[in-house]
């Protein structure tokens, strides 16, 4: 009980302190939290909402979903394919080497500025995460299941859909969730490099033309889309693998 | 033998297939000049390894980033131990961290380069932002996750609070700090990349957006390749460290050969 009054009081304290620190402040770097949340309002409460906001969310839920569709569907083949697997897998790890955002100037310059460019960033750079905890996952399925499939004879279909996917989900959704986070990250950096339009590029076009207040606004929205989006992922995660925390749970209990 | 030869084989053969597809679509100007051939990519390639800047660019790059990841270390762990071990200082960060750790150092860059400029202060300050949470988080874990029969049994021995941090607590937390570790370096080079590219933090970050500023694009696909083999260096080599340093716990142990 004690514990959670803490819990809950600390970061109020802390907002609150926020709050009377900055409250005449003339620093130029760290306005009032009150200008701040002023223009927090005035720019996303909803001058610039659907323009700006639900552009760069619409570009990060689809890339997103793209690469977990072709990251899920490539990591099956590659797993399942030997030769294909032995073919891929330099190239994979060459590319995963590659820090996501260093890719973003290359497409720029192959596909331009617009929309298009920032969904194939997203996608491309958040598809290895997913791809790569894919493989994983099916390689580390227990071949004893994989006998006891082949000793009921299941057909090739039935094997890769209802022994081997669910037995390799709990590995693609820790893949899916760091591709998650690239996501974000990509979404923001290809906003940032060139473009006018989404939060990231109104957050550094704010910090460019000294508007503090409004590059603060800009950051804490990012923050609490960050926060929001992957809180919205456990949930999705603990939904559908429900069966697979439930059994660990009375794996630990017994 | 024959068998164990194959998987190299199709290797070779896929990464050939790679170069000889991107040589056909660049020669055929799909993209207009946007993509160059990699033959001209790997020559300027060798051009750029043989100028100085380029040196001390991949010495900034790796610097900041070695610098900010140790001083992440050092910071995250003091913190992990410090929040891991009183219930109290747990719940009151506990919220914070929360938030925390879903953002990544992006989000604060344009105040990390309104307030710093664009400097190495800039990247390492956004490089220990980047690596310091994963660190404090594992810490905090292994902390939490110490055997308290062997905690008790210290105590019982007459060991202080002191002594049983640094000889129980902090050595059954090292393989969580490990992992943090492991996924922390290559986290902390692709953060100093960013800083370079998007805040104009020295390094091999700043010279791909030049490149692409200046549309040199050969240079832009060398610089791009260069950081996928650093990138590479840096995941093999903590993972070396990792199995070295942890060598004696038991899930680094080697079989004892009989």
């Amino acid at each position: 009980m004690r514990n959670w009054v803490i819990g809950i009081a600390a970061p109020v304290l802390l907002l609150v302190a926020w709050w009377f620190l900055s409250a005449n402040s003339t620093d130029p770097f760290f306005p009032p939290l009150e200008t701040i949340i002023v223009r927090f309002r005035e720019l996303w409460l909803f001058e610039h909402f659907q323009s700006d906001v639900l552009l760069s969310l619409g570009n990060l839920f689809l890339g997103f979903a793209i690469a977990a569709i072709a990251g899920i569907a490539l990591g099956f083949a590659t797993a399942l394919v030997a030769p294909v697997r032995w073919m891929m897998d330099p190239l994979i790890h060459f590319l995963r080497g590659i820090p996501p955002v260093a890719l973003v100037p290359i497409f720029i310059s192959l596909i331009g500025f617009g929309t298009q460019m920032r969904v194939t960033s997203i996608a491309l750079a958040a598809l290895f995460p997913t791809m790569i905890a894919t493989v994983d996952g099916i390689r580390s399925v227990s071949s004893d299941l994989m006998d006891v499939a082949k000793v009921y004879r299941l057909t090739r279909k039935e094997r890769v859909l209802d022994v081997l996917l669910p037995a390799a989900t709990p590995q693609i959704f820790s893949g899916l969730q760091v591709s998650l986070q690239v996501a974000f990250i990509v979404m923001i950096a290809s906003e940032m490099l060139g473009s006018s339009q989404g939060i990231g590029a109104m957050t550094l076009l704010a910090q460019q033309s000294f508007m503090t207040a409004d590059m603060w606004a800009g950051i804490l929205l990012l923050g609490v889309i960050g926060f929001l989006v992957n809180i919205l992922f456990s949930l999705l995660r603990r939904k559908v693998l429900s069966w697979y925390i439930g059994s660990r749970r009375l794996a630990r209990a017994s | 033998m024959k068998a164990s030869v194959r998987p190299y084989a199709f290797s070779v053969v896929g990464v050939a297939c790679a170069l000889a597809i991107w040589q056909v679509l660049a020669e055929a100007k799909i993209a207009g000049n946007a993509l160059p051939p990699a033959t001209t990519v790997f020559s300027t390639l060798a051009t750029i390894l043989g100028t100085g800047t380029f040196w001390s660019s991949l010495g900034a790059t790796i610097g900041i980033a070695l610098l900010a990841l140790a001083l992440a270390a050092v910071a995250g762990v003091a913190i992990g131990l410090l929040v891991g071990s009183f219930e109290s200082v747990k719940y009151a960060t506990l919220a914070v961290l929360e938030f925390l750790k879903p953002v990544p150092p992006i989000v604060i860059l344009p105040l990390a380069v309104l307030v710093l400029g664009p400097t190495a202060e800039m990247s390492l300050f956004l490089v220990v932002f980047g690596c310091l949470l994963p660190i404090v988080m594992q810490t905090v874990d292994g902390v939490q996750g110490t055997d308290p029969v062997a905690r008790d049994t210290a105590r019982s021995y007459g060991m202080g609070e002191g002594e049983i941090l640094a000889r129980v607590v902090l050595p059954s937390a090292m393989p969580y700090i490990g992992t943090a570790m492991r996924v922390a370096a290559p986290a902390a080079l692709v953060v100093t990349v960013v800083a370079g590219l998007l805040g104009g933090g020295p390094g091999l970050g700043q010279n791909i957006y030049q490149a692409q500023a200046a549309g040199d694009y050969a240079s832009l696909y060398g610089l791009v390749i260069v950081l996928g083999v650093l990138g590479l260096l840096f995941q093999g080599v903590t993972r070396l460290a990792e199995r070295r340093v942890l060598h004696w716990h038991e899930s680094y142990r080697e079989a004892v050969p009989r």
